[in-house]
């Protein structure tokens, strides 16, 4: 089908100042937040799961690829569209339908940002559990596509965790509800599968969540060490105690630094890692766990600790960290950030080796992770205009996925594969295992339209 | 040497010398012609690789306490039982993990876990976990009243080991809380019935043995007085692990309309102050709503209390064992008419609700295929497609085929059937659901 053809039929469908064309406009949504770059054959705006399915199943039919959008904020490259296909951006459907309190959920379009939604459930005293860093911005749409983590996903599990139900439209451009709001659908978990899937297998139009009371109480503390691996051990320690605070999240020195010229958070500059330790629940017993993980804390070393005093030192400790990444735009022009996760007990090992990966490639690393769950974050700093040091710093990159490879990890604990981790899946899977998942995509994706290229690479 | 069972399909063999898997099978009306049990990964791996090129079919089963949550087939060439694959294969008591083969039971588990160091334990709770294997477990996704707390299968195993439909091994998932390399078969097998792979091991969280636990046993006389007394729960800050609703024969002065009343048993663990605080604002609670009881603490005392709300009593003969979930507030409603139907179908049974979750579980026996279909019929009138799960767990292979889609046909056909033709080409696993 012609170009012209293909943009007077999208037009058609979503009206004719809901679809972007000129290469202008196009160049805006070349990029996510990772390296990647491609340039879309169309943008199309759509504001109900009609529409989507509509949009859908004419590129379906036309065999024109597509891959759905909400913010950008993707660190893998799963938003990018290869081969020119269309964007289906969704940030548009931003309305939450409905917040059930006496059954727990909550259903909402998938371009309502994840604040939002927490937004209007707090003043209720509920909360919705995945919190990711990104959550001013970031969308519903595109956590369930991710399975997003975030902070206090240590405690309360990561997105496929709290997704019970979704309207999904399917590669071929049928609507289909799975789930709802009673649990345990029979059969294989496809929600499971999908929530996670990076857009490959379908796409979300509504997502029903589950939703948790706030608790009695919240504390934060803040512990500040000499160096980055005794943090690492306070929190393997912390865990194998039995305690499980709602956070553990370990900032180095460079990304102090950085959060504090940016944002002032109150993280004291002179230390080389501070840990963020958040209890939550009921108040009894807390201050008994406190105590305790104090004295965790000083078994290995800790400088000095601080304890938030109120709602509000609370919320900068916590602005500080969900600002980290946006605040190293002071240190260098471009990022590359890793995910690795590894077992808690390997976080020393980890770090110390991706200490090692930077001198090695003469790079500077900053690293800000979710402690708790083993999920490293380096950023390994760099100008994308010196094509040299890009290309060591993909080097470096696939060098710490292979560290937590074979320190008994993964190679993406919630950013996804992308297209940037491609090279990175035969470090964890055996090619039966491949073969499994490109027979599972070919299953549903038979056409192969749907965000083509990502999650499995080429056999 | 792996014991090897032969035995003609048209007699039912000495029940007493297979296990209950195998047993179940056929009680079921399922025609096993052979069956083998394998006692590791290599050994089951050759078994399916020979499977495959004679294009036989492979029926894997457990202990056989959810041989209904899947397909079962008229007949099938082999049932290849797991129970001989029940080893630990590694425990990181730091990391919170452990390893098990597939054909381990709940029980052996939490045995093995409670002499480690200062104790550990896995909060999976389905009923017969004394028999419950917890690859049997992974597949007919099942879970009990603990799931309050700690979730159930998809929040609990972070990876899986099996073999694909070709004999060849397969491994998904890892050894971390967090992982998104790929697409997330950990999570898309549960509840796959077998109808996908054999899964041979799986890695699972588990939690150190809490300090304190207890169990609030109550007595409330009317469903109003439940569902006012459980929201109330729900809207509090109290934090139980299991709450699990039975009934109890009416006396005089009974005023619920099924003439029933309620039994509420909840579970509370964690910090001793914290669970000392519980008891006593439950107590409270539960007597602004006319709850009366008393709370007792100790782990056994609550882990046998809130167990033998949803064991069912006995476990042969025409079993009809069901899961039901419907949303929250409609639990107690649904388990009172649940109860009047079994009452109108002259059923003997024992029902039990989690009532946070809103997922029952009725079991009934000696059951007849006449009054299992009218149940049926009145079960699909009560919980309309749509508005809940009615999910099989053990009931007769004639009672099954009336059943009707459980999947939605437009998922069957867009999701599950091209999937399962992929994955499963020659149909060596049943079919799918």
């Amino acid at each position: 089908m012609e170009r012209d053809q293909i943009l007077k039929k999208l037009q058609e469908i979503v009206g004719e100042r809901n679809v972007l064309w000129k290469d202008v406009d196009l160049a805006v949504f070349e990029y996510d937040a990772g390296l990647d770059k491609e340039i879309p054959g169309f943008v199309v705006f759509t504001r109900t799961a009609e529409e989507v399915a509509q949009v859908v199943k004419f590129l379906h039919r036309e065999g024109i690829s597509y891959v759905a959008r909400g913010s950008g904020t993707n660190l893998s490259g799963g938003t990018i569209p290869l081969n020119r296909g269309v964007v289906i951006e969704l940030s548009r459907m931003n309305r939450i339908l409905e917040i059930d309190l006496p059954n727990e959920r909550a259903v909402i379009e998938p371009g309502v940002y994840n604040l939002t939604l927490q937004n209007a459930l707090a003043p209720l005293g509920y909360y919705y559990a995945p919190d990711p860093a990104s959550q001013k911005v970031s969308t519903l749409g595109g956590n369930f596509g991710e399975n997003a983590g975030g902070p206090h996903c240590l405690k309360y599990g990561v997105t496929s965790n709290h997704i019970l139900g979704a309207e999904v439209v399917w590669p071929n451009g049928e609507k289909v509800w799975i789930g709802g709001k009673a649990v345990d659908p029979p059969g294989p978990d496809l929600l499971g599968l999908l929530v996670g899937s990076e857009g490959t297998l379908g796409i979300a139009t509504k997502i029903l969540v589950r939703i948790l009371r706030s608790p009695e109480r919240v504390l934060t503390m803040l512990a500040i060490f000499k160096n980055l691996e005794d943090a690492g051990q306070t929190v393997s320690d912390i865990i194998s105690e039995g305690i499980i605070p709602a956070t553990l999240e370990i900032m180095d020195h460079m990304m102090i630094r950085a959060v504090e010229e940016s944002m002032h958070a109150g993280y004291p500059l002179d230390a080389e890692a501070v840990l963020i330790i958040e209890l939550d629940g009921l108040s009894d017993g807390m201050e008994e766990q406190a105590q305790r993980i104090l004295e965790i804390c000083q078994k290995n070393g800790v400088v000095s600790t601080r304890r938030a005093k109120d709602a509000a030192e609370r919320a900068d400790l916590w602005a500080g960290r969900r600002g980290a990444f946006g605040a190293v735009a002071r240190l260098a022009p471009s990022y590359l950030v890793c995910d690795g996760t590894v077992p808690r007990t390997k976080l020393p090992a980890a770090l110390s080796a991706v200490k090692k990966v930077g001198q090695k490639y003469n790079l500077a690393v900053g690293n800000v992770f979710h402690a708790g769950d083993g999920n490293l974050h380096p950023l390994i700093l760099f100008d994308d205009r010196n094509k040299e040091e890009m290309e060591r710093v993909h080097r470096a990159g696939m060098e710490i996925l292979k560290i937590c490879a074979e320190l008994g990890g993964t190679i993406s604990g919630e950013h996804g594969i992308g297209t940037e981790k491609l090279k990175g899946m035969p470090l964890v899977f055996r090619d039966s295992d491949l073969e499994m998942m490109q027979n599972l995509k070919t299953a549903i994706d038979p056409k192969g339209v749907c965000n083509p290229g990502k999650v499995i690479p080429r056999a | 040497m792996t014991p090897h069972m032969d035995f003609p399909s048209s007699l039912p063999g000495d029940a007493g010398s297979l296990t209950p898997g195998v047993w179940g099978l056929q009680s079921l009306g399922v025609q096993v012609k052979q069956a083998q049990k394998p006692t590791g990964e290599k050994e089951a791996r050759d078994i399916l690789a020979q499977a495959f090129q004679g294009r036989q079919t492979v029926f894997p089963c457990g202990g056989g306490t959810s041989l209904s949550a899947g397909v079962l087939p008229q007949s099938i060439d082999l049932a290849l039982d797991t129970t001989g694959m029940d080893k630990v294969l590694a425990f990181d008591p730091l990391n919170l993990n452990l390893e098990v083969s597939a054909g381990m039971t709940l029980d052996q588990i939490n045995e093995f876990l409670a002499g480690q160091g200062k104790g550990f334990f896995l909060p999976l709770d389905p009923p017969w976990s004394n028999r419950a294997t917890i690859g049997g477990t992974y597949a007919a996704n099942s879970s009990g009243p603990m799931r309050l707390r700690y979730g159930t299968l998809r929040d609990l195993v972070l990876g899986v080991r099996g073999i694909d439909s070709r004999g060849r091994e397969i491994g998904f998932g890892g050894k971390t809380v967090k992982n998104v390399s790929g697409y997330d078969f950990t999570k898309f097998l549960i509840g796959s019935a077998g109808s996908l792979c054999l899964v041979t091991s799986v890695v699972i969280r588990v939690y150190p043995l809490p300090d304190a636990s207890s169990l609030c046993d109550l007595v409330f006389e009317t469903r109003e007085e439940l569902e006012k007394f459980l929201a109330a729960l729900r809207s509090s800050v109290l934090l139980p692990s299991a709450v699990v609703v039975t009934d109890l024969a009416g006396g005089p002065g009974v005023s619920d309309t099924a003439g029933i009343r309620f039994r509420v048993m909840i579970g509370f663990e964690g910090h001793g102050l914290a669970v000392e605080r519980q008891n006593k604002d439950l107590l409270k609670l539960a007597g602004e709503f006319g709850g009366l009881g008393d709370a007792r603490t100790g782990r056994d005392t609550m882990i046998q209390g809130i167990r033998s709300a949803v064991d069912p009593v006995r476990s042969w003969g025409d079993p009809l064992f069901l899961r039901i979930s419907v949303p929250i507030v409609q639990g107690p409603r649904i388990f009172v008419a649940l109860r009047r139907l079994l009452h109108d179908h002259g059923l003997l049974g024992k029902m039990a609700l989690c009532a946070p979750n809103g997922v029952m579980f009725l079991y009934a026996e000696g059951v007849q295929e006449k009054e299992a279909e009218d149940l049926m019929r009145d079960l699909r009138d009560l919980i309309p497609a749509g508005s809940g799960y009615v999910t099989p767990i053990l009931a007769q292979r004639s009672l099954l085929q009336g059943w009707g889609a459980r999947v939605e046909p437009s998922l069957h056909q867009l999701a599950f059937q091209p999937i399962k033709e992929r994955l499963d080409p020659t149909g060596v696993f049943p079919p799918i659901l």
